[in-house]
């Protein structure tokens, strides 16, 4: 029985520290991005001109390949610690942990090239 | 007090004839202000003494009578029944093997509350008197040792249900209660032991624990500060 309970490098702890401190990082992130694209707007009302402008800024890349990182991170432990809870077998656990890193990767893939797309497109 | 009619249906379970558990209804009139255990001694008393369930103190301080009653884990001593009207359905706690009727194996959730060394580990030496605690180091533990070891919450707990190996909040919230105790010296062995998947991080905050305890403690809370105490120990 005991030694089911010693102290491993895989406990969780890592994991429920990770999602703390990406929760918070998301936070600041959505108030920045809620800030810039729809109150800094001087005056002017939230249109497709503007969005893209604003896209072409230097910091629109990198604040939101920040804000995609740490999204589909917060997002996938989150998942991935509510699968442990449910999936007992360690074949099972590879499986679903498979697939979330391939939806994590593929996600992160279409992400990054989006980014990309808005920030080299031509404003009319 | 007033007689009124009520409909109690009770899970039962007879591991001798039973081959899984069945609803039995009972049609019965009892005083307005029972309890459920009033409800289920009148039932085993006057209508069917085969019911199994387990009682003791009446005072909500022993932690012998936890069932669940119309959906929601309580002490059937202390709960009056016209919290729930006319109509009861009363289950045994979840997640526990059932003996018979109301009667549930409670033996792995004292397995689990063995494993964090639930006793004040010492090495100092004794004090000539008592020891000394600060009002502030006693309010830091002070509701944590209010538990009664009813298993309501770690029948309430979504996490433990499909993981028998998860030590459980009764068996966590113990664990804390010896961590912050000023007096203690153990709460690196006990950090070490919760420090693990099946331990501490397991407790994902879903409050069920918090609104199952009848004695009304703040253990979702509790488990967070200690989340946070085995980060800071392991920093």
């Amino acid at each position: 029985m005991e030694k089911n309970f010693k102290q491993s490098s895989r406990s969780g702890a890592v994991a429920w520290l990770l999602q703390r401190i990406s929760a918070v990082i998301l936070f600041v992130l959505l108030l920045f991005h809620f800030l810039t694209y729809h109150f800094l707007t001087r005056g002017r009302s939230v249109d497709y001109q503007q969005v893209l402008e604003r896209s072409q800024s230097w910091w629109f890349p990198l604040l939101q390949f920040a804000f995609l990182l740490t999204a589909l991170y917060h997002g996938l432990n989150g998942v991935w610690s509510v699968l442990e809870d449910y999936t007992a077998s360690r074949g099972w656990r590879l499986v679903w942990f498979s697939l979330l890193l391939t939806v994590g990767l593929a996600l992160l893939f279409v992400g990054t090239l989006t980014i990309i797309k808005l920030y080299t497109l031509k404003v009319a | 007090m007033a007689k009124i009619d009520i409909h109690v249906n009770i899970l039962r379970y007879r591991p001798e004839s039973d081959e899984k558990p069945r609803w039995q209804e009972f049609a019965i009139s009892v005083d307005d202000e029972s309890t459920v255990l009033d409800v289920l001694n009148e039932i085993h008393w006057q209508h069917d003494g085969t019911l199994a369930y387990r009682r003791s103190c009446r005072s909500s301080i022993c932690g012998s009578c936890a069932m669940k009653v119309n959906g929601r884990n309580v002490l059937a001593c202390e709960t009056p029944i016209h919290r729930f009207g006319r109509k009861l359905k009363i289950e045994p706690l979840s997640g526990f093997q059932i003996i018979k009727d109301l009667v549930v194996d409670l033996d792995p959730f004292f397995e689990k509350l063995q494993r964090i060394k639930p006793y004040l580990i010492l090495d100092k030496s004794l004090p000539d008197k008592e020891f000394v605690q600060t009002p502030a180091q006693l309010e830091q533990i002070g509701e944590s040792t209010l538990c009664i070891l009813c298993a309501a919450c770690s029948a309430a707990c979504p996490s433990s249900w499909p993981n028998s190996e998860y030590l459980g909040p009764a068996a966590l919230l113990k664990a804390y209660r010896f961590v912050f105790d000023s007096r203690d010296d153990g709460a690196d062995q006990r950090l070490e032991i919760v420090n693990d998947k099946n331990g501490v991080w397991r407790c994902h905050t879903i409050f069920n624990c918090m609104e199952a305890c009848p004695k009304k403690i703040k253990i979702t809370e509790y488990l967070s500060r200690l989340k946070l105490k085995v980060v800071e120990n392991s920093l």
